[in-house]
């Protein structure tokens, strides 16, 4: 089972991806803010990181960019995740590998299918079949 | 001075009485040679008459006889004695036989030459230094030589005789009478000229030239009317050159005065200004330069760009107004850091000075700086607030977004989850409202527009209701809510809507950030000055850090407690700018930890003037 780690300071988001994302077959990991999954991704690296950008102490671009110090050659997929649409988080988001910009407010179904593509693409597909 | 001046004067009177006078001497000296020839010829014409007449008269008959006198002596004495030297009868040797001499006068020596045709003839001579005609005639006695008659007659000299004195003194009476008579004829002729000299002296003299008229008759009358239209032509062009002076000096009076006010319009602008000429060397730069862009006035004036500007992209700007005379608009600005001061932002603006004479073509550049630091600020401020509203906008639409999603999605089954979609969109649809609220307070009283309502309130009714609503929606948490507010409170004269959104304000904070079973509690008094509205709380505090943020807008602590709970970080911001609208002060004390306290002081002497007005 895929597991997917949401980064975002907003429970409601939380919970909603949440539950869709398990409806949907992944298994769910949840951190606060950067610093949090940061945290995470050092103990297991996920499968998929879902980030909000605007996060209190550490944002969704310094863990991204720390990340991409710390594991040069990661194989996950970040999905940036926000609502802060200037063309400078799409610019520094696109220098970054294997990462995809989504503006909030998405549907679920975008983020699914987003997901989908990633994993059928994906051969062997890391942890089984969503 | 004035003798020198006399005597010049006279001058011309002196030399005619020196001219007369010479004339008279002239005139005298031709006379008496004159008279002389006359005398001398009568003397050669009678001398040789009578020498001839004496030779042929027989040698007895001249000769004395018997104590008688000869016709030598008789001849001699009847002569008069001033004409006649001497008179002799000499032997073929020269030697005298007889005669008679002047008295004082020696007969010279003579040798006749023996040539006949040299006998009758006459000679000078030289009697004891006396010029003499010397007439000799020979003496025949029967075809001989027997001697010769010599007869000397002095040679007539220069000298007025006494008869001549009458004529002479005539003379000279006559000379002496016409020389005034020229004098003053002569005079009446110079007299314009003097005149017109006296006049063009006190022209010289004079500060002003004047016209001046001068007549005369004759010949003068030609040159002194040339001269009097010289003179009127000279005074008209005088005028016509003084006329022009005078609008050339009006002109420099105008242009020194425009410049003066254009320089001091120029000195008096905020802007700092150099204005830089047609080679792009700098002409002018006014007092605001050295602030602002730290280089003293004379390091520009009469300099290049690249001898005073060190900042490359201005250089590159102003170097492309430099020899380009057909560049015709304005570049945008260039926007450049102060160079001892880079947080300081100048924006520098170069517009072309057109010729008034040929708008195609410009006599230099006007280059103008501006401190745009504030407006930088502002504008990097105004985007960030955009960036921010927009973000705390979208946060909730996105949580109604994928809850309505999943309510969608799941249809009727989950009625948990239904339920808790519906309150989840509820909240989040009153926390959008309250946040476009404290948005649109925050933006009318930034821009001014927010007028305040002011009212004479019960401040003691006021904080109960708003203690009220506010207990009421805590009602849910285990929070003790204390009202202090002693007995008599005087009334305040506030906008009570605005002042109830800030006190509510506080005390949501003191709910929202507080420890279960914490306190809330709102006091009031009132002191010699203010009076005085306290919301406290036993909360998780406020840190050193985060205490000089806290009424920026947006601002939210980066503390995990605070982070847990929904927040826009408005809620301060809008409360101390809404006592700031009342001239009250809003003060924080927080202990982290412990609890926080804010206090509004609202001034009493501000009451007072609110209720005036």
């Amino acid at each position: 089972m895929p597991r997917v780690l949401i980064a975002d300071d907003e429970p409601h988001v939380i919970r909603v991806l949440r539950l869709r994302l398990e409806h949907a077959g992944y298994q769910v990991e949840t951190a606060a803010n950067g610093a949090v999954a940061l945290d995470h991704v050092r103990d297991h690296q996920p499968d998929v990181l879902i980030t909000d950008v605007q996060m209190p102490r550490m944002t969704g671009r310094e863990l991204c960019e720390q990340i991409q110090a710390e594991l040069p050659d990661r194989k996950f997929l970040i999905v940036v995740l926000t609502s802060r649409t200037e063309v400078e988080h799409r610019e520094w988001s696109r220098k970054l590998t294997n990462t995809r910009f989504l503006e909030k407010p998405a549907s679920m179904s975008q983020l699914l299918a987003m997901l989908d593509d990633y994993f059928a693409a994906q051969l062997p597909i890391p942890g089984g079949t969503p | 001075m004035k003798q020198t001046g006399n005597w010049k004067r006279e001058r011309l009177g002196l030399l005619m009485i020196a001219a007369s006078l010479v004339a008279i001497v002239f005139l005298v000296i031709l006379l008496l040679a004159h008279q002389r020839d006359s005398r001398e010829s009568a003397i050669r014409t009678r001398g040789l008459n009578l020498v001839q007449l004496l030779s042929g008269m027989p040698v007895q008959e001249l000769l004395p006889k018997d104590g008688q006198r000869g016709l030598l002596q008789v001849f001699g004495y009847g002569q008069r004695s001033t004409e006649i030297a001497y008179a002799g009868l000499v032997d073929p040797a020269g030697r005298v036989l007889n005669g008679f001499t002047a008295p004082g006068v020696i007969m010279p020596e003579t040798k006749i030459p023996d040539e006949p045709s040299s006998w009758l003839a006459e000679q000078p001579r030289d009697a004891d230094g006396r010029s003499v005609i010397e007439f000799h005639a020979p003496l025949l006695a029967d075809g001989r030589l027997r001697g010769f008659i010599r007869l000397g007659y002095f040679k007539p000299t220069l000298k007025i005789g006494y008869e001549q004195l009458p004529f002479i003194a005539s003379l000279a009476l006559t000379v002496f009478l016409l020389t005034p008579i020229f004098y003053l004829l002569v005079k009446r002729e110079v007299s314009p000229l003097r005149a017109a000299s006296h006049q063009i002296d006190v022209l010289i003299r004079s500060d002003t030239f004047q016209k001046v008229d001068l007549s005369a008759t004759g010949e003068l009358s030609d040159f002194l009317q040339s001269f009097n239209r010289f003179t009127e032509r000279s005074l008209q062009r005088i005028h016509e050159l003084e006329s022009g002076g005078d609008s050339l000096q009006t002109s420099n009076m105008l242009l020194s005065y425009k410049q003066g006010r254009i320089e001091a319009v120029l000195q008096a602008l905020p802007e700092a200004i150099i204005v830089l000429d047609e080679t792009g060397a700098a002409t002018y730069a006014n007092a605001k330069v050295p602030g602002l862009l730290g280089i003293k006035r004379d390091e520009v004036v009469g300099q290049l760009p690249r001898e005073w500007c060190v900042e490359p992209d201005l250089l590159a700007y102003l170097s492309r107004y430099q020899h380009n005379t057909n560049r015709g608009y304005a570049e945008p600005a260039v926007v450049f850091s102060h160079p001892q001061a880079p947080e300081k932002t100048i924006a520098a603006t170069a517009y072309p000075l057109f010729s008034p004479h040929d708008p195609s073509q410009t006599s230099g550049t006007l280059v103008v700086f501006r401190d745009v630091t504030q407006e930088f600020m502002a504008r990097e401020a105004r985007g960030e607030f955009v960036a921010h509203v927009a973000h705390e906008l979208k946060s909730p639409l996105n949580v109604l977004h994928l809850y309505s999603d999943e309510l969608l999605e799941m249809g009727s089954g989950d009625e948990a989850l239904r339920i808790e979609a519906v309150n989840v969109i509820h909240d989040e649809v009153d926390r959008l409202s309250t946040l476009i609220n404290n948005l649109l307070s925050i933006t009318k009283i930034e821009m001014g527009s927010m007028s305040l309502d002011r009212r004479r309130v019960r401040l003691r009714d006021l904080l109960q209701d708003a203690m009220e609503s506010v207990s009421r929606n805590g009602r849910d948490t285990d929070l003790q809510f204390t009202l202090d507010l002693p007995r008599e409170l005087p009334p305040v004269t506030v906008d009570k809507d605005l002042l109830r959104v800030a006190v509510n304000n506080l005390l949501t904070n003191a709910i929202k950030y507080n420890r279960p079973g914490g306190k809330v509690t709102l006091s009031a008094a009132e002191t010699d000055e203010a009076i005085e509205i306290r919301v406290t709380d036993s909360g998780i505090g406020i840190t050193h850090e985060d205490q000089a943020h806290i009424f920026e807008k947006f601002y939210r602590s980066n503390e995990e407690p605070v982070l847990q709970k929904p927040g826009h970080g408005l809620g301060l911001s809008l409360a101390k700018q809404i006592i700031d609208l009342h001239h009250g002060r809003l003060n924080v004390t927080s202990t982290p930890g412990h609890g926080t306290e804010f206090t509004i002081e609202l001034s009493k002497e501000e009451d007072l003037v609110a209720q005036v007005i």
